[in-house]
């Protein structure tokens, strides 16, 4: 069934886009991630213009992480606090990230920044997530114990001014990089259609050694509330939301991460550490891919901005 | 559609002054409407030649073009270059008031209907469109870079945007022709226009325009112009529906 959306204008299949939704979902609740890195590419692979894709994703990853938010919520797993100190920063992030956007689309580079992004951030993350769950794989296989992954960093971290104590993580430690942490995740998320749940969960654990039973549910709270954020900024600067498309992604996400979570119950943890990372890693390559091959089309076509 | 086909007949029928051939055009519907099921829209343009007893006899057969112009918009052509390895948008070509949509009907070939110079100057057919190139500080030119332009019909055309159709204009009967001409469901909102132009011997006859519209409607219209005018609202919007999604789902598969 052909549905008209009114931002992107153009007709697409309700049921294909509902599928995607749903697949993206599916792989959402299997793994505890949003999701928005696998879902933002799959928009554009299908034709939708790439900026409406960012635009909208956002406000589907609100509709995803709502849910999880609750959910910690309701067993009170979420340090509000530290949530705080990275939603202000967060906030921050997407309003630099919005006006970015909005400046990159206007010199045609917006394509090559998330091209260069994805493939940095998916490559680097998925190598990383790749390598340690394949030496805990084979560490049970062989009897081997692996060596501690690294040292906390948290101690040079945490040395920096503005300290500031954290009762719930049992923390003592700098605002400083936490606010680095947040305005970054704000800004990579507004710009590339991403939650960022997926960098920051390591980075809490590694980075701050936040205790791992609040850090799901912190981080949600601050994607939450930055993508809310980035939503505003999107719709109000680049009129990119579409509210149409929107909704089916997020009806279709919603039902398949259900599934997605009870199948990811059955599996273990290592395992699907190293396929989220082989996962990751293949949309960094797909991306690669785009970039360094020649391309089928030496030309492409825009309406001009802001000369309406 | 049927009280417009009569009352174009009506007209034709109407004694007129000018010795020369008259042309009455019209199109099957004056506003073409984007709904939620959209998947594309034709429009009919008619029209019918009239002609005295004082008109001068000719020789050859009569021949029409119909062209129809979407709102005029401003693009930007981009070249990608290899740079460190990697494919870049490098340089760029901005057409100003261009067409955002061009199709072209005939009842021949273009070589049959006319000579050449009066398809640059009615602009008929893909490679004779004026795509006026954008210069910082300058008036527009006409464009200059043959690969840009080619690019640029290309694309648009690959889009369902440009086409021309030799060939699709049929007479119904010695003055009166119609043809049927799709627009895609990319197709531009906006004003158009269907110029009509009669040919014979090579020669233009007469030309009359017939104007319709291409709008969204209802809930379509609604969101783009909430989107467009109060996009911080939008943005507000988008979020609570989202909230309520997600705080929805939350309670339908709670768990616990």
């Amino acid at each position: 069934m052909q549905i008209y959306l009114p931002i992107a204008e153009l007709s697409v299949n309700m049921f294909t886009i509902f599928g995607m939704g749903a697949a993206v979902g599916l792989v959402s609740g299997l793994f505890g991630v949003g999701g928005g890195f696998l879902l933002t590419p799959l928009l554009i692979f299908t034709g939708i213009p790439p900026a409406v894709a960012v635009g909208t994703v956002t406000s589907q990853i609100v509709a995803s992480s709502a849910s999880g938010a609750l959910s910690y919520w309701r067993r009170q797993l979420i340090d509000w606090k530290l949530a705080g100190y990275l939603c202000v920063s967060g906030i921050l992030g997407a309003a630099i990230g919005a006006v970015a956007f909005q400046w990159l689309r206007r010199v045609g580079q917006l394509d090559l920044f998330i091209g260069i992004s994805y493939v940095l951030f998916l490559g680097f993350i998925g190598a990383l997530m790749v390598w340690e769950s394949m030496r805990a794989i084979l560490g049970d296989k062989f009897g081997w114990q692996p060596p501690p992954v690294k040292p906390p960093m948290s101690h040079k971290l945490a040395n920096w001014p503005l300290k500031v104590r954290f009762h719930r993580s049992r923390l003592y430690i700098s605002a400083l990089p936490i606010a680095a942490l947040g305005v970054f995740i704000g800004f990579m998320g507004t710009l590339l259609g991403i939650g960022g749940g997926f960098i920051m969960v390591p980075a809490l654990i590694y980075l701050f050694n936040v205790p791992t039973n609040v850090v799901i549910g912190t981080s949600l709270v601050q994607i939450l509330f930055t993508m809310s954020a980035a939503t505003i900024f999107q719709s109000g600067l680049n009129s990119t939301v579409d509210i149409v498309l929107a909704l089916i992604l997020m009806i279709g996400g919603v039902i398949g991460a259900q599934f997605g979570a009870r199948i990811g119950q059955k599996l273990k943890g290592e395992q699907l550490r190293a396929l989220l990372g082989f996962l990751i890693l293949a949309v960094g390559i797909r991306f690669l891919y785009d970039l360094a091959v020649y391309p089928t089309d030496l030309f492409s076509l825009a309406p001009a901005l802001g000369s309406k | 559609m049927l009280l417009r086909l009569a009352l174009a007949l009506l007209l034709a029928l109407a004694p007129a002054a000018a010795r020369a051939e008259q042309l009455v055009a019209a199109v099957s519907s004056s506003a073409v409407n984007i709904t939620s099921n959209f998947t594309g829209a034709a429009i009919t343009v008619f029209g019918s030649i009239e002609r005295d007893a004082s008109t001068i006899s000719r020789q050859g057969p009569y021949d029409i073009a119909v062209v129809l112009r979407g709102p005029a918009t401003t693009f930007v052509t981009r070249k990608k270059e290899r740079v460190l390895g990697l494919w870049v948008n490098a340089q760029n070509r901005t057409y100003v008031g261009v067409p955002s949509f061009y199709a072209l009907a005939t009842t021949r070939s273009l070589t049959e209907i006319a000579v050449p110079q009066l398809w640059d100057k009615f602009q008929l057919g893909l490679s004779n469109i004026s795509l006026p190139e954008f210069i910082a500080g300058d008036a527009p030119v006409s464009a200059q870079r043959q690969d840009f332009r080619a690019a640029f019909v290309e694309l648009k055309s690959r889009a369902g945007l440009y086409r021309e159709e030799f060939g699709t204009v049929e007479f119904m009967s010695a003055a009166m022709f119609r043809v049927n001409m799709a627009l895609p469901a990319n197709v531009p909102v906006g004003d158009y226009v269907a110029e009509v132009y009669l040919f014979r011997d090579q020669a233009v006859l007469a030309q009359k325009q017939a104007r319709f519209i291409v709008r969204k409607v209802d809930f379509e219209q609604m969101v783009f112009d909430f989107s467009r005018h109060q996009g911080w609202l939008y943005g507000i919007v988008a979020v609570l529906l989202a909230l309520l999604t997600g705080w929805l789902a939350g309670v339908i598969f709670r768990k616990d």
